[in-house]
């Protein structure tokens, strides 16, 4: 018990002296994006360990997922240090019959609809407590959806640093140019999270735009 | 506004007696429909079997993490639209709104439920 007090207390003192350094960043985006795929990346990259399971079937990620403490340096040894916020990915349509192509039974498809749903709920709910936001965009699809604008006009609204990524870079399909149009006053990075193209970059615009 | 029983389709309006008491049929689950789309709900809500309906109850309390209690519950329409279960749509410019998404009256007085308390959070921060 003292020692949690005694830890509390130290925190308190940092956070007053130290001025906010530790933030809140989160990832945010349509389903099969690329956030837990990311936020992989970025927590294998610092941590050593993974965020979250990924698969092909949209909304894998279905509750929010937090990785604490995540310190990156950039090569001038600059740092930032994050608690690495990867939400459900958000929807207009959740229909539990696209699940039963990939061989899902309809009991655990309609389960995944529903918690999918209240997926979409919770990461909204949560999206006032950023600092700041990785909005990641699947590069080979058309940029202009209603899910990406209004994630993209409620994080301008609310005055969050943006740093919009376009995952998939390694696919044939994938249009980075089309992204960039579409998001004119943002910083927007290309990368694939997958293979880790253009990684580096990205942690560089991140120091960007999380200042 | 209408409001428009889960259960057994019946239309209530604004007030009625029966939303603070509950449905004739003894359902107390409640769609909130605006006159405009009164018609595509209720062609919604007829093609519905009766465990479908009941499912949708069930899905739509454990998604709004509300236990489930004795209080007649509203649900609007405009934010969340349950087709069928496992079939939803979602009106994401009105959640991230704050636009309220469940009502659930007590004493004849509306409570507005989850989003629109995080919007009056976020005012309150300001």
């Amino acid at each position: 018990m003292i020692k949690i007090i005694r830890n509390f207390i130290k925190r308190i003192f940092h956070q007053i002296f130290q001025g906010k350094k530790h933030i809140r960043l989160g990832l945010y985006g349509p389903p099969n994006a690329g956030k837990t795929t990311l936020a992989n990346r970025i927590s294998l990259d610092w941590l050593g360990e993974e965020v979250g399971k990924v698969s092909k079937v949209p909304h894998e990620t279905r509750e929010i997922m937090v990785k604490e403490k995540i310190i990156i340096e950039s090569k001038e040894g600059k740092k930032i240090s994050f608690n690495l916020v990867d939400t459900p990915g958000i929807a207009t349509k959740i229909d539990y019959e696209d699940f039963l192509k990939f061989k899902m039974n309809k009991k655990d498809a309609k389960k995944r609809a529903k918690e999918a749903t209240k997926g979409v709920i919770e990461a909204i709910k949560w999206l006032d407590n950023m600092d700041a936001v990785i909005v990641v965009l699947d590069s080979t699809l058309n940029p202009y959806s209603q899910v990406n604008l209004t994630i993209i006009g409620n994080l301008a609204a609310r005055e969050i640093p943006v740093l919009v990524v376009a995952n998939k870079i390694d696919l044939k399909k994938s249009k980075i140019k089309k992204v960039e149009n579409a998001f004119p006053q943002y910083d927007v990075v290309g990368v694939s999270a997958e293979k880790g193209h253009n990684i580096e970059e990205f942690y560089e615009s991140l120091f960007r735009v999380v200042k | 506004m209408p409001h428009q029983c889960v259960r057994c389709n019946k239309v209530y309006s604004d007030g009625s007696q029966e939303l603070l008491k509950g449905c004739d049929c003894g359902g107390k689950f409640f769609f909130y429909v605006r006159e405009k789309h009164l018609k595509k709900a209720e062609e919604i809500t007829q093609k519905l079997t009766k465990e479908e309906k009941k499912q949708i109850e069930e899905d739509i309390f454990d998604i709004v993490d509300m236990e489930k209690d004795d209080r007649p519950v509203i649900l609007d329409l405009e934010t969340i639209r349950v087709l069928k279960p496992g079939k939803y749509e979602l009106d994401v410019v009105k959640m991230f709104k704050g636009d309220s998404l469940v009502y659930k009256l007590d004493e004849g007085k509306y409570i507005i439920d989850l989003l629109s308390t995080f919007k009056s959070l976020r005012e309150r921060k300001k």
